[in-house]
């Protein structure tokens, strides 16, 4: 097909703007899937993802559409997911494409997420189509959405399509619109093959499957190919595009959007961002904008039974496999024992990685609230990186320390913009900008030490704006700042995966409600607990759990054993999730009390 | 091969104990006599159908045994004894309520064969038989013993609670002294548990009911534990106390994994390696009874480790502990070849002993029971 009928567009939208209902539509009006095979929101494929309505991997799909003009045309829609956490794999995925549609809620509005996936849109030049979804709504005011795009992003509103996913209000008038309005991607099949890989997931049979974007060039099995960012050439066996199921095709040409099997074995030689060239006549330069994912946030995942170890390794090699941004080296604990310390995009990503762990290969495990990247420069000139609290040098060694920032947009309504700077006034931010939306909404700009995002900044945001404001937030440097280790002692032993590195005018406070914290978590046991929270050898608060004095069945009916027995089994259930430290026995949400204290 | 035990449930009583939640019911006299049938044909079955070893073990228990009329008892033995070869000097034991009984029936028990009797009294203080709603009062539990004496009854128990509602440790101490000078060869002393859905457990919910602290219950515990055995009362089970010899045979049946069979509603047998239960409804169990159907409510064959893990924590439950050789015979392994490690942590604990022939719990281990018994079960 020549490139003039080829389209290739994503959708972005916030969180619940309907984005994933909105591909649904799209998919059953063009006919890319029969009714029996339509389930809801058939893009978003994993459990998880279903369930939590979000979206996490992109995922494409070929849609073939007759236009009002009577041309067929080719329309690619290249999924991205909706949350801060990914959005380097979102970058990627608008890369592929030359047009977008805005999703934005009539009744919301914009919210953060609309913003920051809007502004990389328009840094990839994308041809922006705004469709006012859910107008359905009886509280939707498409209007005043239509004025908000307007004003907050310079979008020319005029042709916005009205549309409702849910009911099938508006879906032929945005396929007319993506066909008129964005652009045929430009590209030369005679030239050297570029190819964009936007994604990647790993088949069992095939290895790992590279979503790509041709930008010039051919590509068809048998060609050698070269990953220009790892220098790995390989045969490509398959070829072929998204059905949304996997169907192959003899070639993919300039501007297509389809998939390359080349029997690789590690997701890492297949990196997003990356080019693929032809190994015999490459391209001099790989296309702008690949980099390395980093994580951002790391945390230990330790089996409760230390027999589950290698199990846990197997799970995370499995799960890397599809996910290159997952990262975990063994790591030992004096209190865990053996486990891993894992690095994550960002906190849904980790709480997504820890539920498949423990849902799809059934494994319990404890994981340690989590940390971001600290940097300490050493009184000896030294500078180390440690992404585990417990990992931290003595105060002597150290000259001074520096944690990461990120710069947060914040979106309100006008009467909370007190609460959210109290707040993050509380978290240490800086206050950066305000500017008014329209005559209702506010934007706010902070400087926020990540560490404060990740405890529970967003968690306040949404409680003290009775869950209004939206949050987006982007790296944007280290500090230095007054940090000091908290260590907590059971029974007088300091347990190293409950540190936490927290600001110094902080320490006191934190210690103490983690001591309480930790009091009404730890059961009693058969002797006395006394819990200590201590910088250094200075001990900063101290709670006791109280010994217990008897713990036996007395009677026996009759001889029912079975009710004896089957309290016991109980019992013992319940000391399941518990794992021995030193002489006493911690529940694992205790590793986590860290996080989730109020 | 072990010789065999038999339990009678009797599931009816004058008036429903506060605390109580298993079987029985009350204002049912209108049942007695379709039940002791109901009961006389599953006798009469299960007597009758193999044959089973000689029994030297009978316990009626309940409910409030004591309040069926003699000529249901007399059936009921008279069944026993045709359908089961009862050795003459078996221990036959019967549960009686010190509020119901006369001195003319203790005799007529006696005279039926009836030769241990065990008192639900409770306690020595009628404020406290109150407010756990017991029929009777202190003064009966003195004459019912009496009379159990004067019609010759050599082998009496008595049950005793602590850590009930208002139970103040100084109070319980003269409980103790008074069991003691009662003179029966055998006490059991249960700790008050407030069972889920009881009235008792209720009424703490709405906190209408104030227990003892757990020091002062923790107190009494340390105070039987010591006294009784000054007393001649030797500690032989967790709960259990008596004269030299006169132990409850029955029941030391339940700790050394020996094979009961029981009859009536929500009775239990554990025979040829099965637990069985039977349904626990009353009129469910006379109707299922008369047209034949299946009484059993419940039946489970155990896997070899929940039978490994039950047999050691049952035998724990003794003063004695757990013979190591008979362990080895049963199962045909070294107990510290299989549970070793469990146990050498729970040593390290302080909540077991050990000699090269027996394992026991320790004063502590009594005490933590739950935690060493749990040890033992599959993970």
């Amino acid at each position: 097909m020549d490139t003039g009928h080829i389209r290739n567009f994503s959708i972005i939208a916030h969180i619940d703007h309907g984005k994933s209902t909105l591909a649904d539509r799209l998919l059953e009006y063009t006919g890319a899937l029969s009714a029996r095979e339509m389930e809801d929101q058939v893009l978003d494929q994993m459990e998880l993802e279903r369930e939590r309505g979000i979206t996490i991997k992109a995922q494409a799909v070929q849609l073939d559409y007759t236009a009002k003009d009577g041309e067929k045309y080719m329309l690619n829609l290249i999924d991205t997911p909706g949350h801060v956490d990914f959005t380097y794999e979102v970058s990627r995925s608008l890369a592929a494409c030359e047009g977008a549609l805005l999703v934005v809620d009539a009744a919301q509005g914009i919210e953060a997420q609309t913003l920051a996936n809007v502004y990389l849109a328009l840094e990839h030049d994308l041809e922006i189509i705004p469709v006012i979804n859910k107008i359905d709504l009886p509280s939707a005011e498409p209007e005043r959405v239509k004025t908000e795009i307007e004003d907050v992003i310079g979008l020319d509103t005029s042709d916005a399509v009205l549309a409702s996913a849910k009911t099938g209000i508006g879906i032929e008038e945005i396929l007319e619109a993506i066909v008129r309005k964005v652009p045929p991607p430009q590209g030369k099949a005679d030239e050297p093959l570029s190819a964009l890989i936007f994604d990647s997931h790993f088949d069992s049979y095939k290895g790992v499957i590279a979503y790509v974007r041709i930008m010039n060039g051919m590509i068809q099995p048998g060609m050698k190919i070269k990953m220009m960012a790892t220098n790995k050439t390989v045969e490509v066996t398959e070829v072929g595009v998204f059905k949304p199921f996997l169907a192959n095709v003899d070639q993919l040409g300039p501007g297509q959007v389809g998939f390359v099997a080349a029997s690789v074995k590690n997701v890492r030689d297949i990196r997003v961002g990356d080019t693929i060239t032809s190994a015999d006549k490459p391209v001099t330069e790989p296309l702008p904008g690949y980099r390395k994912i980093t994580p951002m946030v790391y945390c230990g995942l330790y089996p409760v039974e230390s027999s589950d170890y290698e199990n846990l390794r197997d799970a995370l090699e499995k799960l890397q496999l599809n996910d290159a941004s997952l990262v975990f080296e063994p790591e030992t604990s004096i209190a865990l024992g053996f486990g891993f310390r894992c690095g994550f995009l960002g906190l849904l990503h980790m709480d997504v990685i820890q539920e498949r762990l423990e849902r799809e290969y059934n494994l319990t495990l404890i994981t340690t609230a989590p940390s971001v990247i600290y940097r300490v420069f050493k009184t000896d000139g030294e500078v180390i990186e440690i992404e585990n609290p417990s990992k931290l040098p003595t105060t002597q060694e150290i000259d001074h320390v520096e944690e990461p920032y990120v710069k947060a947009t914040i979106i309100v309504p006008n009467d909370f913009v007190g609460a959210v700077m109290e707040l993050s006034q509380e978290k240490r931010g800086e206050f950066k900008d305000m500017k008014y939306l329209d005559t209702t909404r506010v934007t706010l700009t902070y400087h926020l030490p990540l560490s404060e995002i990740i405890y529970d900044y967003f968690d306040k945001l949404k409680s003290s704006t009775r869950g209004y404001a939206s949050l987006d937030y982007e790296l944007c440097g280290y500090q230095t700042s007054a940090l000091v280790k908290l260590d907590i002692l059971l029974n007088g032993d300091p347990v190293d995966a409950l540190s936490v590195i927290v600001h110094r005018d902080r320490a006191t406070y934190r210690g103490r409600l983690l001591t309480e914290k930790l009091k009404g978590i730890i059961p009693r046991q058969m002797f006395e607990i006394p819990i200590q929270a201590a910088i250094g050898s200075k001990v900063i608060a101290r709670e006791t759990v109280r010994a217990m004095r008897k713990d036996v069945l007395a009677k026996c009916y009759g001889g029912d054993i079975t009710r004896k027995r089957k309290l016991l089994e109980k019992q013992k259930e319940g000391k399941k999730r518990m794992k021995q430290v030193g002489s006493v026995e911690v529940p694992q949400e205790a590793f986590m009390a860290i996080l989730k204290m109020d | 091969m072990s010789k065999l035990g038999l339990y009678v449930h009797i599931p009816f009583c004058r008036q429903k104990c506060l605390y109580c939640d298993f079987t029985s019911y009350v204002q049912a006299e209108h049942l007695f006599d379709a039940y002791t049938t109901a009961l006389c044909q599953q006798i009469a079955e299960q007597g009758g159908m193999l044959c089973k070893p000689p029994v030297d073990t009978v316990y009626i228990g309940g409910g409030t045994p004591s309040i069926l009329p003699l000529p249901f008892i007399e059936k009921i033995l008279t069944s026993l004894t045709t359908k089961f070869s009862i050795q003459p000097a078996a221990e036959i034991s019967m549960e009686a309520n010190p509020g119901t009984v006369t001195k003319e029936q203790l005799t007529a028990l006696k005279t039926l064969g009836i030769n241990r009797l065990s008192f639900g009294v409770q306690s020595f203080d009628d404020k406290l038989l109150a407010a756990i709603g017991r029929i009777h009062r202190t003064a009966d539990s003195l004459i019912a013993v009496e009379h159990a004496f004067a019609a010759g009854f050599t082998n009496i128990s008595i049950d005793l609670m602590y850590g009930l509602p208002q139970q103040t440790y100084d109070g319980f101490a003269s409980e103790l002294k008074q069991a003691a000078a009662l003179g029966t060869s055998h006490l059991s002393v249960y700790g008050l548990k407030l069972e889920e859905g009881t009235p008792l457990a209720a009424a703490f919910d709405n906190g209408q009911l104030t227990l003892p602290e757990e020091a002062a219950e923790e107190a009494m515990y340390d105070l039987m534990t010591d006294f009784l055995p000054k007393k001649g009362l030797l500690r032989y089970e967790i709960s259990n106390f008596a004269c030299q010899g006169k132990e409850c045979r029955h029941n030391l049946k339940y700790w050394h994994y020996e094979p009961y069979l029981g009859f009536g509603c929500a009775a239990h047998s554990f025979f040829q390696g099965e637990r069985i239960s039977q349904v626990a409804d009353v009129e469910d169990y006379i109707k299922k009874m008369l047209i034949g159907a299946s009484t059993i409510a419940m039946r489970e064959t155990l896997a070899q480790n929940v039978v490994m893990a039950e047999y050691v924590f049952l035998a724990l439950r003794t003063t004695t502990g757990m013979d190591l050789e008979k362990f080895r015979q049963y199962f045909n392994i070294d107990f510290f070849s299989h549970f070793g490690v469990v146990f050498n942590k729970l040593r390290h604990q302080g909540l077991v002993s050990a000699t090269p022939k027996q394992i026991w719990l320790t004063e502590l281990g009594m005490k933590f029971g739950n935690i060493v018994f749990g040890s033992f079960l599959p993970d």
